[in-house]
């Protein structure tokens, strides 16, 4: 027989290799977080700048105990996530369907591509003085800032996604008895673009999430972004630092959840 | 040996079907003049023509996936009005659902025909085990060879049972010995399920091997030029005299079509995508 690879499966080996690739992974954020620390630290040491302008590492790391402890931090931590995740998921209510729709129907996809094309440069930030003007500094203003943010990067992976879709496996879909537009949908066009869709998901949440801080620094009272321009009014570089970290490790995590999920749901390939 | 119970193919019948394109600056070409063709039930049929003669889209409005302009076709009494689970199809470029696994590509059908779970997974196992892949049941479709993955479209198409099954060039991104030895499996496959197959392909010597009968197309527009009816017991052997001489009537036939069909490609409207 010409075409006989081992059927016998190298399971066991292959989680071994993964999680030692994890944890390789692991090591080299470590390696990361070390060497920046280092320099920091090296910066501190040697040029002795002000304590305003640049804490040292263990300052900074007895803040953030502090802020931690009142309650500060994963108030505004938690305000930060729940106004990106509450955008983000109105985005990907809209753009997903209309993503679909704008893939498959050609027609659609003339008249609404010159609209998207438009509006896609503008950036995110570009919205906040109107988002200002209209909302004030209430959720609402910040909620649409994301929403727009996090809105095109969505759109524009699940159009591609959809359009992508080998016509052989539609036609394969329509033989073996999805008769209906509804039945083809759910059992080829979907799952065929869910990676590209998971990837605009994945794409989106981080720009919504360095959104949510720019919008935050100039119209709010609460959340990371609040947190960082304040310390910046009163002089406490310590609280900005502190800010700027949990703003890195959150979207670290969340991009990590997002990964898993990708890797679960990802029929391309490792 | 085999337990599955074969459910007899259906007979074919075409009558008057054509099909013309208008294309985008307003010219309307004429793929297949109208064609009138009665395949048994039970019959393995192959197409051969030479390339743009519209065999595949022939088969593709036998299968119902593109309408017809003129004519119909039945299988059995049914007309053919679209898609059907009752027509089988078997692509070139294997067509399998990347995102399932071996066997719940094998299921696909058998769950849009609302076959319960388990039965289900019985049926699917039992046609892996037709084609030899029981053991990559679990595999995606990426970790197996071309031939493996045909494999997998062939048992995916038989486990739902149709009447008919329609075969798109199917070997033609194989290997040789690949495909010789696919040609053989099918065989076996046809023998014991008496499926009514149409089988396109380029290779008249594929052609010989597996058909009843051997329907020659004509080059743009496609009609039936010829018809040539196989009566070599199987397994043929392609070495034997009596298969050279049907191979040499079929080239004689065919290169005839290519001559014109070659000539045509100078005047032809540049081939559309």
């Amino acid at each position: 027989m010409t075409d006989a690879p081992a059927p016998a499966g190298a399971r066991p080996s292959g989680t071994a290799a993964r999680l030692f690739g994890q944890l390789a992974k692991l090591l080299s954020y470590l390696y990361a977080v070390i060497g920046v620390i280092a320099v920091w630290w090296a910066v501190v040491l040697i040029a002795k700048p002000h304590m305003s302008l640049l804490p040292s590492p263990l300052l900074t790391a007895r803040t953030f105990v502090q802020l931690m402890a009142s309650g500060e931090l994963p108030s505004d931590a938690a305000y930060s996530i729940c106004r990106v995740l509450a955008a983000w998921s109105l985005a990907a209510l809209v753009a997903v369907p209309l993503g679909f729709a704008m893939g498959r129907w050609q027609r659609l996809e003339r008249v609404l591509d010159p609209v998207v094309e438009l509006f896609r440069p503008i950036s995110p930030l570009a919205w906040i003085p109107l988002a200002i003007l209209w909302f004030g500094i209430d959720e609402g203003g910040k909620i649409f800032v994301i929403f727009i943010g996090t809105f095109f990067p969505i759109l524009l992976n699940t159009i591609a996604g959809a359009k992508t879709i080998d016509p052989v496996l539609i036609r394969a879909g329509r033989i073996l008895g999805c008769a209906d537009d509804a039945s083809l949908f759910r059992k080829v066009v979907l799952p065929a673009a869910l990676p590209q869709v998971i990837v605009g998901l994945r794409i989106s949440f981080g720009t919504g999430w360095a959104a949510i801080i720019a919008a935050e620094l100039v119209a709010a009272r609460s959340g990371l972004g609040y947190l960082i321009s304040n310390g910046m009014e009163v002089l406490r570089s310590d609280y900005v630092l502190v800010g700027m970290v949990t703003i890195g490790v959150i979207g670290v995590l969340f991009d990590t959840v997002f990964r898993i999920i990708d890797r679960r749901y990802n029929w391309m390939g490792e | 040996m085999n337990i599955i119970a074969p459910n007899a193919g259906k007979p074919l019948s075409l009558r008057g079907l054509s099909k013309h394109y208008a294309t985008a600056d307003g010219l309307v070409i004429e793929a297949l003049k109208p064609i009138d063709l009665d395949i048994a039930s039970g019959e393995f049929l192959v197409v051969v023509g030479p390339s743009g003669c519209g065999k595949s889209t022939l088969l593709n409005i036998l299968a119902g996936l593109t309408p017809s302009s003129a004519g119909e076709a039945r299988v059995g009494n049914i007309l053919v009005q679209g898609p059907d689970i009752d027509r089988g199809m078997v692509f070139q470029d294997y067509a399998l659902f990347p995102w399932l696994d071996v066997i719940s590509n094998v299921e696909f059908g058998l769950e849009r025909k609302g076959v319960p779970r388990r039965e289900r997974r019985t049926i699917a196992m039992r046609y892996l085990e037709m084609v030899g892949l029981t053991d990559f049941a679990e595999k995606r479709p990426r970790e197996l060879s071309g031939g493996m993955k045909q494999r997998v479209a062939i048992a995916r198409t038989f486990a739902t049972e149709p009447s008919i099954i329609f075969m798109d060039e199917p070997f033609g991104a194989l290997d040789a010995l690949t495909r010789r030895y696919l040609q053989h499996e099918l065989l076996r496959i046809w023998q014991q399920h008496r499926k009514t197959v149409v089988f396109i392909t380029h290779s008249v010597v594929e052609a010989i091997y597996l058909a009843d009968r051997i329907v020659l197309m004509t080059a743009r527009p496609g009609r039936i030029k010829s018809m040539i009816r196989i009566e070599l017991p199987h397994p043929r052997d392609p070495i034997s005299d009596e298969f050279r001489v049907i191979e040499r009537q079929v080239y004689a036939d065919l290169d005839e079509e290519l001559a014109k069909s070659f000539r045509m490609e100078g005047r032809a409207p540049p081939p559309r995508r």
